[in-house]
């Protein structure tokens, strides 16, 4: 009946048998039949097996070594003391050795940038123009005025966090005091228990993340405490209480140990810090990331499942007067981030927006920095960095094309950037 | 568009799955339907064809289960940017005149999810869709790049704790890795139920190399879909189970092997096997 047609070949191709009648294309040939191979679209032998190690690329050995006979951009510095750093090592990774990762920055790092760590084994920051700027504010703070507050604020993955623990870092190596609040969201939400303040009845304790942060605290800053003395008596209970002149440790050790008061030892270690600061002893550095938390709205709830202010935590209570610019000798430096943020909008992320009107009045006076994406040389710098380290496997990663897609698809943004080459 | 009772989509190069009601055994047909001699025009030829291969299917007690919408004269789209790129000058004859003639013609509608990215890859893809649920592929899609962190930051870690030898030993492309585990995973014989004298019986059969991908693709699924603990997420045990059919062991490369174990044990009846 199919005249001519049904050409049962059993086409025993290597180890599949498929019956495939089928016709040429266009209008009625009954030549010989062309045999469409399987298609090959799945042909997994399109991408190289082997493993294509990048190009090892040289590490500049002089700063000032202009690359004149390599386009290859420089993607690290051997300048690892943040005083040190110009405009000239923008786009640049320097290395911070893992000792001093550990008690810089016992908390406070984001944790992608802890997992880049861990993999890499080595902990590189790269060098950025708000970073610069804010140093050299630094560098000139005038110790007997109030102490200055600088906000870092910008879109979604730009870098603010990282930004400020180089500033941290510098101020670390320059011998401040660190008061790191690694996030302020956190302190607003999903807290399990809250106990009613023994101090004052209208507040709320969080004993678990006050001693974690009293914990990391110490590790940060441990050869202040012995030094600094406390200039009050404190009763903790009838049986223990920590007299006047005793050093800040005692403190910090009673709130560890007794993690129902921590979070009043919280609010004594800052009252104390901040009246000592003025008097020039130390430096105090008040680094707060996600400020915008201390004035929005909190998730957490009373029994009779009313909602709780944030100025009702007694930590949200206290860290409201650290940052307020009525102490001497320091700096504050705040980000804020609608990461983690609660009811505000996702696009938000000026700070008069992400604060609010009453976070904004607190704050008024302050110096606004911008952290925007990297500009084309910090993202070959980027770029760079991972092909040394060997991050980008992807065969097409390390060519020209591939570049441009990367370009195109995370638009410069540093947070985006680093998702999409951590499964390239 | 030749608008024709059926729509612009009969199947004259109709690949056709159907199934015989008693028994599984899949066929692959393509009728070719220009075998007709009607001298009918195109579009009542091709409503006639698709009638009749309809009725002679049914009589065959088989229905058509899968076709496409596109007419045969429908071509497929040229995704690649290279060639697109490449000089008018540079072209040789038949690629000119391939150029030019595919300007008369009607193309099919490139699927959403091909792409002219360079870190396209339809193995990838594949798999990724074979994850899905409900079709939420952007979950799907976010387990399967997270897959391939997880990959390689254990083969990095791996690297990093191997001494200078064994260094250049250790793998770190997690897509040749993913290529290799799926291709170490994939059988090379199957097992097919034939029906004969009123009974089924396992006949070894030669697979196909699509039905082979298929298979490597849907245990790796399985396996960690409901061999995981509960609390292990997805990521973290596909790229386990990646890594050690990588290294050929692991529990479905000992499924790959069971198959070929019964395929050898049921060899006696591969006489029952016709094609």
């Amino acid at each position: 009946m199919l005249k001519g047609m049904t050409r049962l070949v059993s086409r025993v191709h290597k180890n599949c048998v498929i019956f495939i009648l089928e016709q040429c294309r266009g209008s009625c040939t009954y030549g010989c039949l062309p045999w469409k191979r399987e298609t090959s679209w799945l042909d997994p032998g399109r991408f190289s097996h082997l493993g294509t190690q990048a190009p090892q690329c040289p590490v500049a050995h002089l700063d000032n070594q202009v690359p004149t006979e390599r386009t290859r951009a420089i993607s690290r510095t051997l300048e690892n003391d943040p005083a040190k750093h110009g405009e000239q090592h923008v786009g640049q990774h320097y290395n911070i050795s893992i000792q001093e990762l550990k008690t810089v920055f016992p908390h406070g790092l984001p944790p992608r940038f802890v997992m880049q760590v861990k993999t890499f084994n080595e902990a590189c920051l790269m060098v950025r123009k708000p970073a610069l700027e804010l140093l050299h504010y630094l560098k000139n703070t005038n110790f007997a005025h109030p102490a200055v507050r600088y906000v870092l604020y910008g879109e979604k993955g730009t870098g603010k966090t990282l930004s400020l623990c180089h500033i941290i870092h510098f101020c670390a190596k320059q011998d401040w005091l660190i008061l790191h609040i690694p996030d302020a969201h956190l302190w607003v939400k999903n807290c399990r228990d809250l106990l009613q303040s023994t101090y004052n009845k209208q507040r709320f304790d969080q004993p678990l993340e006050a001693s974690i942060w009293l914990k990391n605290f110490k590790t940060a800053n441990e050869r202040f405490l012995s030094q600094i003395k406390v200039q009050d008596k404190y009763v903790w209970n009838k049986r223990e209480s920590t007299e006047k002149g005793s050093p800040l440790a005692e403190v910090v050790e009673q709130g560890i140990m007794r993690v129902r008061n921590a979070t009043d030892a919280v609010g004594i270690v800052l009252k104390e810090l901040k009246r000592q600061s003025s008097l020039g002893v130390f430096r105090l550095l008040v680094a707060v990331d996600g400020v915008n938390a201390l004035w929005g709205r909190t998730t957490l709830k009373r029994e009779d499942k009313s909602p709780i202010t944030p100025e009702e935590l007694a930590l949200i209570y206290n860290l409201r007067k650290m940052v307020k610019n009525d102490w001497q000798g320091g700096a504050i430096v705040l980000t804020v981030s609608q990461t983690g943020s609660l009811f505000k909008p996702r696009k938000a992320y000026l700070p008069q927006e992400l604060l609010g009107k009453e976070g904004f009045d607190t704050l008024d006076p302050f110096i606004p920095i911008l952290v925007s994406n990297y500009n084309p040389k910090e993202f070959e710098g980027c770029i760079q960095y991972y092909l040394e380290n060997n991050w980008l496997q992807h065969e097409k990663a390390h060519t020209e094309e591939g570049k441009k897609e990367l370009l195109f698809l995370s638009n410069r943004n540093p947070g985006l950037l680093e998702r999409l080459c951590a499964y390239l | 568009m030749r608008g024709d009772g059926w729509g612009e989509g009969s199947p004259n190069r109709a690949f056709i799955m159907f199934r015989l009601l008693q028994g599984k055994v899949l066929f692959f047909t393509s009728l070719s339907l220009d075998y007709f001699h009607l001298k009918h025009s195109a579009c009542a030829k091709q409503s006639l064809l698709l009638e009749y291969t309809v009725k002679i299917l049914k009589l065959c007690g088989l229905t058509q289960v899968r076709w496409s919408r596109y007419g045969p004269e429908y071509q497929d789209p040229q995704i690649d940017k290279e060639y697109y790129r490449k000089p008018l000058a540079q072209l040789t004859e038949e690629e000119t005149y391939e150029r030019e003639l595919r300007k008369t013609q009607v193309i099919k509608a490139a699927p959403a999810t091909k792409t002219s990215s360079v870190f396209e890859d339809p193995v990838i893809s594949k798999f990724t869709n074979m994850m899905m649920k409900g079709g939420n592929k952007i979950l799907a899609r976010s387990l399967m790049t997270q897959t391939l962190e997880a990959v390689k930051r254990k083969q990095f870690e791996k690297y990093h704790a191997a001494s200078a030898e064994e260094q250049a030993t250790v793998e770190r492309n997690p897509y040749t890795i993913f290529h290799q585990a799926l291709k170490n995973c994939e059988p090379v014989i199957g097992l097919v139920p034939i029906l004969k004298g009123g009974h089924f019986y396992q006949v070894p059969v030669p697979l196909a190399e699509r039905r082979r991908r298929f298979l490597a693709m849907k245990w790796m699924i399985t396996e960690c879909r409901e061999k995981k603990p509960r609390r292990m997420l997805m990521p973290e045990k596909l790229s386990q189970e990646l890594l050690e059919a990588f290294c050929n062991r692991g529990p479905v490369i000992k499924r790959k092997h069971d198959m070929h174990k019964m395929a050898e044990a049921n060899r006696a009846l591969a006489h029952y096997r016709w094609w």
